[in-house]
């Protein structure tokens, strides 16, 4: 089980939602999306690099196969993912500080939901109804989602400072062209480093790390001799 | 299905039915997909590397729906909840029922680079390419996949499983994989430069930053640059 992945978590919540209103939960999903306006609150948090909401009606779950038997349910399902960095309180948290209205705009016509103000029964909520990921992967542990968006700025600068450059130019006014590159670049600089681990596969990360130094391919040849001792001794 | 598209970025929602069945060592399949991830967590990298323009999915086994026992705030959970004169049937009529699913679901959730018109097709294809072995281990006990056995029938059988996104959140840039990770590459370089290269005189700084630029190759995408995946420095 691996809810992270490098500066990553990997949320999901299911929660169920009567037939009957989920339409409605549809129809403002239908209106955030024709007014991205109503997003500006979402924009705010930066450290949400994608997340989603899937509406699963009574009827629609995935039927492939006539042997596969039917589902019988009471209710349609909501399918919350997000793709974050941070921890889960600081996540959930800035949620509920940021956007309140938000979250219970859209998780209103859910069963049971106990809006996301106070704090301890959300917590409770989210908590209870959130499904451990398996295997999570990030193409890019080591960023976050400000880490992708500001690279994209240093690497346009870069390019656009490498067009401007003339052979002519005096060695002064490269200096000038440099700091300014720099100072424009000051919010979006920064070196990344690895994140201290705290997620179920530390082990493995502890591992790879064995692995690339080589420590680890001694380690395993020595099991193997000493597993073909005792074998041999048998 | 334009919900699924934002930007660039495409929203990728698979649930594959899980075969009711058990091998012959009493494993069920549900549990033996979820031996096979938890086994790609111990690999030098993740298969999911290796498929062009993924940004970050994940996977997980859905075993059953969740009934909603906690308090909420709705008017009908509170009144039932706090008024004792309501008849006792009333009151448990007005509580949550209780739902099961009658299959464990694989659920594939994936964010990645699709282009303006939400290139599925091209992407599924590329996973195939790329990962079809590692596809067949995780997918081969959901229903329906045993028609599966090339790249179109593959595209067929995940439309099948799809779900639209009812709303799908972009705070990423959704440039091309290979133009983030050259970007980020690019950020690394660059800030490490300028914090070697302080206090230089202009004719040092300049012969140095144009080896940096020379090195550092902003514009070639293929090289140098961070490979998809890359978790150490």
């Amino acid at each position: 089980m691996s809810n992270i992945a490098g500066k990553a978590y990997a949320m999901n919540v299911i929660t169920p939602i009567r037939w009957t209103t989920a339409w409605l939960n549809k129809l403002i999903f239908w209106i955030a999306l024709k007014r991205p306006s109503t997003l500006r609150g979402l924009i705010t948090l930066s450290l949400i690099h994608y997340a989603r909401w899937v509406i699963i009606g009574k009827n629609q779950f995935p039927h492939l196969d006539s042997s596969q038997p039917k589902e019988k349910l009471h209710y349609s399902y909501m399918l919350f993912f997000s793709n974050f960095n941070g921890s889960w309180d600081q996540y959930v948290d800035s949620f509920t500080f940021a956007i309140p209205g938000g979250l219970d705009l859209f998780w209103k016509w859910n069963i049971r939901y106990p809006k996301s103000v106070a704090l301890t029964p959300f917590h409770h909520y989210i908590r209870y109804n959130q499904i451990e990921t398996i295997h999570y992967y990030n193409a890019y542990p080591l960023a976050t989602s400000n880490d992708v968006k500001s690279a994209k700025a240093v690497k346009d600068a870069l390019i656009q400072f490498q067009c401007q450059s003339a052979d002519d130019e005096s060695d002064d006014n490269f200096l000038q062209r440099y700091n300014a590159l720099l100072r424009g670049l000051q919010h979006d600089l920064g070196a990344m480093h690895p994140t201290p681990i705290v997620s179920m596969s530390a082990y493995q990360v502890e591992r790879r790390k064995r692995w690339h130094d080589g420590s680890l391919q001694k380690e395993i040849a020595a099991q193997q001799a000493a597993q073909g001792g005792q074998n041999h001794d048998r | 299905m334009t919900g699924n598209i934002s930007g660039n970025a495409y929203a990728l929602t698979i649930l594959s039915p899980i075969k009711d069945g058990y091998t012959p060592d009493e494993i069920a399949y549900a549990d033996l997909i979820r031996d096979r991830l938890q086994g790609w967590n111990m690999e030098h990298n993740s298969p999911m590397a290796k498929v062009p323009q993924t940004y970050l999915c994940r996977f997980f086994v859905l075993d059953d729906v969740y009934t909603e026992s906690l308090p909420g705030a709705g008017f009908l959970d509170t009144l039932s909840d706090l008024l004792p004169v309501v008849p006792d049937r009333t009151r448990r009529n007005a509580l949550p029922k209780e739902d099961h699913l009658q299959s464990r679901y694989l659920v594939f959730s994936c964010n990645f680079h699709g282009g303006a018109g939400g290139d599925l097709e091209g992407y599924l294809r590329g996973m195939w390419g790329a990962i079809g072995d590692r596809i067949r281990e995780i997918w081969g006990y959901c229903y329906g996949f045993e028609q599966v056995t090339d790249a179109d029938t593959f595209i067929t059988y995940m439309k099948k499983c799809q779900l639209p996104a009812a709303l799908f959140f972009n705070g990423s840039n959704d440039e091309p994989l290979e133009e983030q990770l050259k970007a980020l590459y690019l950020k690394q370089e660059l800030a490490k430069f300028a914090a070697e290269n302080q206090g230089l005189d202009a004719a040092t700084l300049r012969r140095n930053f144009q080896a940096f630029m020379q090195r550092v190759a902003p514009t070639n995408l293929a090289e140098p640059t961070w490979p998809a995946g890359k978790y150490r420095i």
